[in-house]
């Protein structure tokens, strides 16, 4: 008898989970993930309150919008308010920030880019090439100037014409990878090295634009360019071992998958004793020999800079050329080179931005 | 006061036409989703390859030169054939419904990257799109803010409208009846495979649409374009649907619509509180958690009945 009560009233319970309560369990979440989200909302909102309260006269709002979690447009986020912060807006003071990134999603960075409009900021800081184009098309029928950086090419983006000068009212600065003054480092260390291999994904549009910069700008410094595409990350030890074969040494992009797989090529490089070259500081800390690398930090502040121009009202935002960051910095590790037996050029040590001692697992 | 009331009015304003563009840009696609799950109760996920395959389409015909409207058409037949394809592998090839449609989207990734030449991003700023031309830019300034919206809403009517149509007919009703019933469509001496894969293309078909809509309306496209579309999707289809059940005069097509409005404007509130957008992804994976345990409950039902 209690047996049957209980199996009926589990069938009951069962019965109500079933067909009412789900509808309503889900309207529940929504309804109570959007409370969450707004008491979330005033406690950031009284911040900001009191940060404009304490602020001086000159107070500025503005809004940094990143594309999406990476060390690198973090790097250049924290840049980029160190920058403003140099010449005199300092958050807190006379500055009110809101930041949001986009997790990857051009639908949000629609709506972040809108939110800012809504606002009413003084400036939009963009990281990143899509958030940077949202934010161009949201601000375009409104005079709230647009300061990107991060653009890989801002004149494919049609951020900006050829002579980089703007389209609209935006501006910032380019991180595209200084492949010149890389080759020059090269021959520099290598004098007697032909052939580079670069291994890159054929899926990242970003490689495959700088496998053409290579190429063309290889022959000036005498060397021939041997590129190897790979489509998964599974690819590449066979292709490693394939491009080993043919190269003098191999030169790394900033390639996603190629980087993920970064220990691998180093290892069956350093069996073979040929050297790898990175294009970033983190790459040279896992054990490539050298670059010439972009300090995204470095990036962010000159774009901080740039914004702090437009706030102050020296220039607008349409009147500044886009500028791509001519001065990359060295970075090298002494533990690889010891193990190759090369030593690195005495010019570039002695003006390296950081030099490595160790190699990090 | 009156001042700081109208500026307050103001941003409201400025808040609710970006969000309702946005959901109007995603309503297509919700209708889309509205067929596959709703309808078919086949969860596709190849619609996360299939939106941006209408972006990419769009953005490298306009860059050639195309006619904006025409591109819309030729995302539409584009987005329909890889929605075949997506029936062929799981009807013929008798691949489980969310496989097939994981193949699909794997397998858009790379035909999106060859549409658009290797550029994971395609820049339209300075094209004609529906949006931008000579026609709208000749319009008075008043309206000039409500354009975009506009012409949204009548896209959407007219996409409504067809699918409306479309599910009166006789295939329209066998669609419905495979979704509820699949022994119905055999006892009339009916295809079933056939009828899942018609209702993959006209949803495919959609999404594609839509991506090709919203490549217009933000002036780029980008690989990253269909991130997440399936469970924006599912949450519009669920919000709308559930919201409106009880309001009988209201037809499922058009709560979709407005599900996916409120969607978009429930994330740009959150925005404008400053919810941090990191914490968007937890919200909405709470959400497709609760739509998923939900639709398992109901195919739970429906064995207990057969």
């Amino acid at each position: 008898m209690v047996n049957t009560t209980e199996v009926l009233m589990g069938y009951k319970y069962h019965k109500l989970l079933e067909v009412k309560d789900m509808k309503k369990l889900i309207l529940a979440t929504f309804i109570l993930s959007i409370a969450i989200s707004i008491l979330t909302a005033c406690g950031t909102k009284e911040e900001a309150g009191d940060k404009l309260s304490q602020g001086t006269k000159n107070n500025v709002t503005i809004g940094v919008g990143q594309f999406a979690e990476h060390a690198s447009l973090d790097n250049c986020r924290e840049g980029f308010l160190a920058g403003l912060e140099e010449e005199g807006y300092v958050e807190g003071e006379n500055l009110t920030v809101y930041r949001e990134n986009a997790l990857a999603d051009g639908s949000n960075a629609n709506q972040i880019a809108n939110n800012f409009i809504a606002k009413n900021v003084d400036l939009i800081a963009a990281i990143a090439t899509p958030m940077a184009q949202s934010a161009f098309g949201a601000a375009k029928d409104t005079d709230i100037p647009v300061i990107f950086t991060a653009v890989t090419d801002p004149v494919a983006a049609q951020l900006a014409n050829e002579d980089h000068k703007p389209n609209g009212n935006a501006t910032g600065t380019s991180d595209k990878l200084p492949v010149e003054l890389q080759l020059e480092m090269i021959r520099a260390i290598l004098p007697e090295a032909k052939t580079i291999g670069i291994m890159y994904s054929t899926s990242e549009a970003n490689s495959i634009s700088a496998i053409e910069e290579y190429k063309e700008a290889a022959p000036k410094y005498g060397f021939e360019i041997i590129e190897s595409g790979v489509s998964t990350i599974a690819d590449i030890p066979l292709a490693a071992d394939n491009l080993l074969e043919k190269v003098d040494c191999i030169n790394n992009l900033t390639d996603n998958t190629v980087v993920s797989a970064l220990p691998v090529i180093l290892n069956k490089a350093a069996k073979k004793n040929i050297p790898v070259f990175g294009s970033e500081v983190e790459q040279v800390k896992l054990g490539c020999l050298s670059s010439m690398g972009l300090d995204y930090y470095e990036l962010g502040v000159q774009t901080g800079k740039m914004a702090a121009r437009v706030l102050k009202g020296e220039k607008t935002a349409s009147e500044i050329n886009f500028e791509v960051i001519e001065e990359a910095s060295f970075y090298g590790n002494t533990a690889v080179a010891e193990n190759l037996g090369i030593t690195l050029p005495g010019e570039y040590v002695n003006n390296a931005k950081e030099m490595f001692h160790e190699i990090t697992e | 006061m009156l001042e700081s009331i109208l500026a307050v009015l103001e941003t409201i304003l400025v808040i609710f036409i970006g969000a309702l563009e946005e959901g109007l840009v995603y309503a297509v696609m919700a209708l889309g989703v509205y067929i596959t799950y709703k309808i078919l109760d086949f969860p596709d996920l190849s619609v996360d390859g299939t939106f941006p395959l209408g972006a990419a389409v769009t953005a490298t015909l306009i860059t050639k030169g195309v006619s904006p409207i025409l591109t819309l058409l030729i995302s539409f037949v584009i987005g329909a054939f890889a929605g075949m394809l997506t029936g062929i592998i799981h009807v013929k090839f008798k691949i489980r419904d969310l496989l097939a449609g994981i193949i699909m989207m794997t397998a858009l990734y790379t035909i999106n990257l060859r549409i658009t030449g290797g550029k994971s991003n395609v820049p339209i700023f300075m094209q004609k799109t529906i949006f931008n031309n000579s026609f709208l830019n000749g319009m008075p300034e008043e309206v000039q803010p409500y354009l975009v919206s506009i012409v949204l809403f009548f896209i959407v009517l007219l996409m409504k409208l067809l699918l409306d149509l479309y599910l009166k007919t006789k295939s329209g009703y066998l669609l419905r009846a495979v979704g509820d019933n699949e022994m119905v469509v055999t006892a009339l001496a009916k295809d079933k495979g056939i009828t899942k894969i018609i209702g993959l293309i006209i949803a495919n078909a959609y999404v594609a649409l839509s991506g090709s809509v919203y490549a217009q309306k933000s002036g780029y496209f980008d690989i990253y374009t269909g991130t997440g579309t399936m469970v924006m999707g599912l949450a519009s289809v669920v919000i709308g649907i559930n919201l409106l059940k009880k309001v009988s005069f209201v037809k499922a097509t058009s709560a979709v619509i407005v599900g996916s409005v409120i969607y978009k404007i429930c994330v740009a509130i959150a925005i404008y509180f400053g919810l941090e957008t990191s914490d968007l992804k937890l919200i909405t994976a709470v959400l497709f958690f609760v739509i998923l345990v939900a639709s398992n409950d109901r195919k739970r039902r429906a064995k207990s009945n057969a």
